[in-house]
């Protein structure tokens, strides 16, 4: 999930998940949460830009240490 | 050799920088600020392009600074929070003894469309419920896959801190989606 695990840590792991269907099943639905909120920010990602109004905003505080 | 036009740089390279930005610091009005102070700070630093990044490498090298200084300054308070909504409902998820209280049920695997729009607003509902310094850690891991290193670094959190916000934001997460249909959705 986050780092790789010493291999004596990631045995026991691996013996606690087959025993552990709780656990497993955990596993699994945050895998699932990261993978629906990666789909969600990437499906985002591709229509977003910057509001006109804060386009705005910018261009005009860009002019003005232009200018300055 | 690349040149430098102040004039092109919001409408070339504006809506890249925001999307950047956005997905890191997960709200438009903190990206907006970020995108204003990189070309702010761009437009200082003009005489020091060297001209063999392109612009954009260039401008997004300086967007990266602002948005590590905009997270810190927005994430000055680092106590893990206690005893505060949520938190019981994810207590209740364990027994004394450390094991679970009650059998998981398995989730679904949504696919119809309409699905998974009622899924995509209670993502956004939940991660709005989660506590700020809970929800940046949880998004810089989860949702833009920094390292966990990384993260406390950038947050300056100690690494204990940070797993326990860590982990305590996916547990609240979990439940959350969980109680707002997650363990319906699309059941097979």
């Amino acid at each position: 999930m986050d780092e790789r695990l010493p291999l004596s840590n990631r045995m026991a792991l691996r013996f606690h998940l087959a025993i552990c269907k709780n656990c497993t099943r955990f596993n699994q639905q945050l895998q699932q949460m990261r993978r629906l909120f990666r789909e969600e920010a990437a499906a985002d990602d591709d229509a977003a830009g910057l509001a006109p109004e804060a386009r705005q905003r910018i261009e005009t505080a860009l002019q003005k240490k232009l200018g300055s | 050799m690349n040149t430098l036009d102040a004039r092109t740089w919001l409408a070339d390279h504006g809506d890249y920088l925001f999307r950047v930005a956005r997905r890191q610091l997960h709200s438009d009005e903190l990206a907006e600020d970020a995108v204003q102070e990189t070309l702010l700070a761009a437009l200082s630093a003009q005489a020091r392009y060297a001209g063999d990044a392109s612009p954009r490498t260039w401008l997004t090298g300086i967007l990266k600074h602002k948005i590590v200084d905009l997270i810190r300054r927005n994430v000055r308070e680092v106590e893990i929070p206690r005893d505060e909504d949520g938190e019981e409902a994810v207590d209740l998820l364990f027994k004394r003894d450390g094991h679970w209280a009650e059998p998981l049920r398995p989730w679904g695997n949504p696919h119809a469309e309409a699905e998974m729009s009622q899924l995509r607003r209670v993502l956004d509902q939940c991660a709005d419920r989660l506590k700020p310094v809970m929800a940046q850690v949880f998004s810089l891991r989860e949702v833009a896959g920094m390292e966990t290193e990384e993260i406390c670094k950038e947050l300056n959190i100690t690494p204990t801190n940070c797993w326990v916000l860590l982990h305590r934001a996916r547990l609240f997460m979990r439940q959350c989606l969980e109680m707002n249909g997650f363990s319906k959705a699309g059941a097979v």
